[in-house]
């Protein structure tokens, strides 16, 4: 346990790490430990599905057309997902128009996060957030009168954070990564991008790592898009460094 | 330096706090999973002086590297980086560029009233996941 009464973990999964803090509450050591567990589990059984690098993934074999094999009933939950995140992105993110046919690794880190972090409220725990490599979600409060804060990483100031909000549900944040542009113009197909950063807030992290993705894309046109869905909220870093947001868009004290 | 230069750089920045930050390890014992144990592929870097605590070797897919932390008063005085490896001279110029910025942020995290960090790439990732491995075993809390 830390200074501030937070239990953390950090899980290699999904090709990244995903972080836990979690408000222990009165909750017994081995419950904790039991709930982790299986928040991680959730995580691993994510990968091994829908992993694009292991050709023996069911979402491999959907992508290859194998014959035979039949998915797992959570692909058609994710494609259900996805189709919703599509339509409510105005199509920017779109996993059936990417090359090599439909991927849905836009939306699945933040729809697998989201899992781990029922599994966790679920158990009884009465605080938590989930860090899954930069997506992240939380539920409760890290202390009394406090808030889960999240700093929203600045795409080339060194020094600092482009901004602080308050996490009530999910922020994802797509953005131009150090290995160069790995977003994808539906439109085109080709490779695209208009924002140096990228960020969604909203209930649900799978519809707003999706989002993010399609905002990460499309820039002002999908910032449009986004300021008429209920309960989600964007921030933009162009790639000239100006910036906007929805007008929902609450941001703390840093 | 180019703006492409600058985007380079950016990319690399700051979202290890995601798993630092306020993120730091249980003590001892509470958790029975921590990256040091459970990782892939890992070996123990080399001791460091007393005082310090050093990370797994944590591969990112593009290199290795393995961080030193130094602990005083409770705080984290310092954060070094004792093994760095790289595939290709790219990743070597990345990490170079980005593990100065890392070190400052993790230094910085101690006093941001924040528990994460949104936007992550993978220098970052393996920097922070082998902090946390350094501070796991210094049983920082």
């Amino acid at each position: 346990m830390n200074q501030d009464g937070l239990v953390s973990h950090a899980e290699p999964v999904m090709g990244t790490v995903v972080s836990f803090a979690l408000h222990p509450g009165g909750l017994p050591g081995p419950d904790l430990r039991a709930a982790l567990r299986a928040a991680c589990a959730v995580l691993r059984d994510a990968d091994s599905v829908f992993s694009t690098w292991d050709p023996g993934s069911p979402l491999s074999l959907l992508r290859r057309g194998a014959p035979g094999s039949v998915p797992p009933p959570v692909m058609a939950e994710v494609e259900a997902a996805c189709r919703q995140a599509r339509d409510a992105s105005g199509g920017w993110f779109d996993p059936w128009a990417m090359p090599g046919g439909y991927d849905p690794t836009g939306l699945v880190k933040g729809w697998a996060v989201d899992k781990a972090l029922r599994t966790l409220d679920q158990a009884g725990i009465p605080a938590a957030l989930v860090n899954g490599g930069g997506d992240l979600a939380a539920f409760g409060r890290p202390g009394p009168g406090r808030c889960w804060r999240a700093g929203i990483r600045h795409p080339w100031r060194a020094s600092g954070l482009a901004a602080v909000i308050e996490v009530h549900g999910a922020v994802a944040t797509s953005a131009s990564y150090e290995r160069g542009a790995h977003l994808v113009d539906p439109r085109t197909g080709r490779p695209g991008g208009q924002a140096a950063s990228a960020t969604v807030t909203g209930p649900s992290l799978a519809q707003a790592d999706a989002l993010a993705t399609g905002l990460a894309v499309g820039g002002d046109a999908a910032l449009e898009v986004i300021s008429g869905l209920a309960g989600y909220q964007a921030y933009l870093i162009r790639p000239d460094g100006t910036e906007s947001c929805t007008p929902g868009m609450e941001f703390a004290r840093g | 330096m180019k703006a492409g230069a600058w985007l380079v750089l950016g990319g690399a920045v700051a979202g290890f706090l995601g798993v630092l930050g306020l993120h730091r390890p249980a003590t001892s014992g509470a958790l029975a999973q921590n990256p040091a144990q459970t990782g892939p592929g890992r070996t123990a870097a080399a001791a460091g002086p007393p005082g310090t605590a050093t990370g797994s070797v944590v591969d990112y897919g593009y290199g290795e590297l393995a961080t030193r932390v130094a602990i005083s008063g409770g705080r984290i005085t310092g954060v070094s980086v004792p093994v760095l490896k790289t595939a290709e001279q790219f990743s070597r110029e990345l990490a170079d560029r980005a593990i100065p910025v890392l070190r400052h942020e993790v230094l910085a995290a101690q006093s941001a009233h924040i528990q994460a960090v949104s936007g992550a790439t993978y220098t970052s990732e393996a920097y922070a996941q082998s902090v946390q491995a350094a501070l796991d075993r210094a049983h920082f809390t």
